[in-house]
């Protein structure tokens, strides 16, 4: 009623710097974004080379190798995170401060200009975080593949071949290995009864923790089954989980109860359903 | 990108690639060692061990192989 409202909030020159300020925001994403793409496609390769050319069998200097990649993207992460914090949100902070009341329609205009602004570059920081998230996923599965199923048969017929070979160290009569033993066992001699420690190869003892990854491979069709059906099938996983436990029980038979707590477990955290 | 900024990404992938491969592994190289079968013997008169006679303890002199008290294992039980 005194013309208040009336008096119009006029500032074509902050309306000009928003859009710089939104544009400059969106290029520099772009090109951290094709920094990002481009390091992880040239770095695949070169994962899967380390990988093959590793002969570490825990794969270390690959392992390295993968720090420095996720390292570096980090970097990057955190170069956008800071002109994020440096550039747009300060920005956004003054802008906010120098325009009339939010309720008053004088500025209406200014305040859903800059709210559209917050938004889109905010927006554009999340899809650049997914891609840093998908980047570091890609890197993480580029590796060669060992083919466990190989090295198990390898291992097996080694058994065979030495198992029958031991006597005893202390009246030299001959011993049979009864099963294949992952780690050190006391094996009694059928002569004089003493107590003989059977320390398997490394290889063997390799083996065991193996067994898991092994059994994963078996199954990974079941697994896959799982993961493409849509929406998610809890008893897909259920079957994939039990096959593979299965598996993993056939190669290591001592380890069944221990095993089975933990396919308990693996279960109840599956059916827990995360927010 | 230019061609300046895909070398640059190159030559890191291989500064990287060499740094990881040429580093010594912590406790050295993996020694692969054949599968053995080994004995203790009584280091007072040289008797053998026998389950039996029970594992920590020999049977002829009485030396104590090991104090601990053994408990259920993957192969070795507590009556051991």
């Amino acid at each position: 009623m005194f013309g208040f409202f009336k008096n119009k909030y006029d500032n074509p020159a902050l309306l000009e710097e928003i859009r710089q300020t939104e544009e400059k925001w969106f290029v520099f994403m772009d090109k951290l974004e094709t920094r990002l793409d481009e390091l992880c496609a040239a770095a695949i390769p070169e994962l899967i080379a380390v990988f093959n050319q590793d002969t570490d069998p825990y794969k270390r200097a690959h392992s390295r190798m993968l720090t420095g990649l996720i390292g570096q993207i980090s970097q990057m992460q955190q170069k956008g995170m800071e002109a994020k914090e440096t550039h747009i949100i300060p920005f956004m902070q003054a802008s906010g401060s120098l325009l009339p009341d939010l309720m008053s329609s004088a500025g209406r205009k200014y305040h859903d200009r800059l709210y559209r602004f917050q938004m889109a570059c905010f927006d554009r920081h999340h899809q650049f975080e997914d891609k840093v998230n998908e980047g570091i996923a890609a890197l993480r599965s580029a590796k060669g593949n060992t083919d466990l199923e190989a090295v198990y048969q390898r291992q097996l017929r080694e058994f065979e071949r030495i198992k029958d070979s031991f006597n005893c160290k202390q009246c030299g009569g001959k011993m049979s290995i009864p099963k294949m033993f992952f780690i050190a066992t006391y094996i009694q001699c059928p002569f004089c009864q003493s107590q003989n420690t059977y320390t398997p190869s490394t290889e063997i003892q390799m083996l065991f923790h193996q067994a898991r990854s092994l059994a994963e491979q078996r199954t990974a069709h079941l697994l896959q089954d799982y993961e493409n059906s849509r929406p998610k099938n809890p008893a897909l996983y259920q079957q994939y989980l039990r096959a593979m436990f299965d598996e993993w029980n056939k190669i290591t038979p001592d380890m069944v109860a221990e095993n089975e707590r933990f396919y308990q477990r693996l279960l109840k955290d599956h059916s827990i359903n995360h927010y | 990108m230019s061609n300046a900024e895909k070398k640059n990404t190159q030559s890191y992938l291989e500064r990287l690639k060499q740094q990881a491969l040429s580093q010594e592994n912590y406790g050295g190289a993996v020694k692969y060692d054949q599968a053995n079968m080994q004995v203790y013997d009584c280091p007072e008169c040289a008797a053998a061990r026998a389950p039996a006679d029970g594992l920590t303890v020999c049977a002829y002199c009485g030396f104590k192989f090991m104090t601990v008290e053994l408990s259920d294992g993957i192969h070795i039980k507590k009556e051991n």
